[in-house]
């Protein structure tokens, strides 16, 4: 109920973007899209597509540096957030057919485990067998004893996966061609060519093939892949990078509130509500690390007993 | 800190296949792109076509910020490299610099952030060359004798001249493409001369790639 309250949220943030956007297109503001989002002459940048852009015209630019320089602190601190609060994927997405099979999934899932926290037993092999087999043992002490004497600070480690190998190749690809090629491809940057191409279908009547093209290509990337954001997004790759380094608005939990170390349960819906794949209560368990977080939320909301913040400064225990 | 052993580990063999087959898609269009490029009239800044594609981000600042609505966006009928680029649209507005809104400094160069858009530190108007105006005689009215010189009359640079017989010529040395000509042609309005027009009479075209 409060969960399906922040993903709503979610959604008319991102919904009032596109807006946003759409209204720039008529009007003479400069708006751009959020490939060089800004009022005017002044506008933010794309990291990808500015770090294709140096790379294929192999020349430091220094309008490009400071627009990169000034996103890349704002990653710093907001981490991957533009994932869950600005791109307008997750957006479209909402509508795909796997996104509501995932949606049923993940309830499912997180019904298995309220079932397996109420029966209170000491064993959760399910749930240790999809997160790398290990096995929480000594559930009554405190964050410090789970997965074999592993302390929490492991939650800042990064791990790499097929997004950081095609932003490898995103680069790499736009230095040997000498354009940004993934440009050409990137499912945000289409979105609005395709939302501009409507529009200017009915404003000047404008017909092209690309507005046919471009949703195949859209639909061909969202749907066929399915997996856009979780194994292709070399955008949330470069973030999830660069918030490696981040130490603002991580998810932090109140020891003495969690039910796992106030009370020794077995509780683990903070983790499976975790849209990225992060156990905020087991960091070393956690498929990812918490520099995928986009702050969306939902462990937030998902936590019984409303331990969960993300503070914008780390807090000292 | 990036944990190196664990990556590797990790890195199971979908990952694996999964981040190979999307660098080889985008080395396969890298190579592909290559193929369909028509030259378009690009906004002033964007007529060194390397420099152009290499930075070029399709942010479509320069396209919103052109007071004139004079920038549109090239399509795939433009070729691949170029969809999504900025591409002159002359019948919605066309280019005076920028000489009403911003006293003649592009906007569009201004707002680009890659400079994909570069001018000269003394570029004017007259050195800039984004295309070269072309008559198509047989939709003109003036070529058809029924006595047309709107785009004579419209274009700032005095590149246009009636002949003898008053029909339009256009003066190659002194257009620079600003559009002002298409923009103002009234021969697809005026009911057809011969019935078959697609277009304007009048055109900018752009250079041949030099
Ligand atoms: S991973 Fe990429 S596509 Fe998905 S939400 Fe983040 S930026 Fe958007
Ligand atoms: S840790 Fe919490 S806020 Fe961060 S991505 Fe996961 S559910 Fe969202
Ligand atoms: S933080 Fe909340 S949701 Fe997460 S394990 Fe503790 S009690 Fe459960
Ligand atoms: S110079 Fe000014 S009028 Fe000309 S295309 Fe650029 S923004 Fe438009
Ligand atoms: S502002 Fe520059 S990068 Fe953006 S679309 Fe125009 S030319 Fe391309
Ligand atoms: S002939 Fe047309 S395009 Fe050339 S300068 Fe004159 S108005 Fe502009």
């Amino acid at each position: 109920m409060r969960r399906m309250k922040v993903r709503n949220l979610r959604a008319l943030v991102a919904t009032f973007v596109v807006l946003a956007v759409a209204i720039g297109y008529v009007t003479v503001t400069g708006l751009g899209n959020v490939c060089a989002a800004g009022v005017g002459l002044v506008s933010s940048i794309c990291p990808v597509g500015a770090l294709s852009a140096l790379l294929a015209s192999k020349t430091l630019i220094p309008r490009t540096l400071v627009a990169l320089a000034v996103v890349a602190v704002l990653i710093l601190i907001f981490g991957r957030a533009f994932c869950a609060w600005i791109c307008p994927i997750p957006l479209v997405q909402r509508w795909l057919p796997d996104h509501r099979r995932r949606a049923q999934e993940l309830e499912v899932e997180t019904k298995s485990v309220i079932e397996t926290v109420s029966r209170s037993t000491s064993e959760d092999t399910d749930a240790d067998a999809r997160t790398g087999g290990k096995r929480i043992e000594d559930e009554k002490g405190s964050c410090a004893s789970c997965g074999e004497g592993t302390t929490c600070t492991a939650g800042a480690k990064m791990k790499l996966d097929s997004r950081h190998l095609i932003l490898g190749g995103t680069l790499l690809s736009a230095a040997v061609f000498g354009f940004p090629v993934f440009c050409l491809v990137c499912p945000i940057g289409l979105t609005f060519a395709t939302l501009l191409l409507v529009m200017r279908l009915f404003a000047f009547g404008e017909t092209t093939w690309t507005l046919l093209v471009f949703p195949v290509i859209l639909i061909l990337e969202l749907v066929v892949f399915r997996t856009w954001c979780r194994r292709i997004c070399p955008l949330g790759a470069l973030m999830s990078l660069i918030a490696g380094a981040s130490k603002t608005f991580r998810p932090h939990i109140d020891d003495e509130r969690c039910l796992v170390t106030s009370k020794g349960s077995l509780c683990r819906i903070c983790a499976k509500a975790c849209p990225e794949g992060i156990d905020v209560r087991h960091p070393d368990l956690s498929r990812h690390g918490v520099n995928e977080c986009s702050k969306c939320l939902e462990c937030v909301d998902a936590c019984p007993v409303h331990a969960i913040s993300l503070p914008p400064v780390p807090s000292r225990k | 800190m990036v944990d190196m052993e664990q990556t590797a580990h990790g890195m199971m063999r979908r990952t694996f296949v999964f981040g190979t087959a999307g660098c080889l898609v985008l080395f396969g269009m890298g190579g592909l792109a290559y193929m369909g490029s028509t030259e378009v009239c690009r906004p002033p800044g964007g007529q060194d076509d390397d420099h152009f594609t290499s930075l070029c981000i399709h942010c479509e600042k320069c396209r919103e910020i052109c007071p004139n609505s004079a920038i549109g966006t090239a399509h795939i009928e433009d070729g691949l490299l170029n969809v999504r680029t900025p591409k002159m649209a002359y019948s919605y507005g066309w280019c005076d610099f920028c000489e009403e809104a911003n006293a003649g400094v592009p906007l569009c160069e201004s707002a680009c952030p890659t400079t994909a858009l570069l001018l000269p530190e003394d570029a004017r108007p007259e050195t800039v060359i984004i295309g070269k105006a072309v008559i198509n005689r047989s939709w003109c009215l003036g070529w058809q004798l029924m006595g047309c010189r709107i785009c004579v009359d419209a274009c700032p640079y005095q590149a246009i001249e009636l002949d003898g017989d008053k029909r339009p010529m256009v003066k190659e040395d002194l257009c620079n493409g600003c559009g002002a000509c298409e923009n103002v042609c009234v021969s697809m309005e005026n009911g057809s001369v011969n019935g078959e027009e697609s277009g304007r009479a009048i055109v900018v075209e752009p250079l041949e790639s030099a």
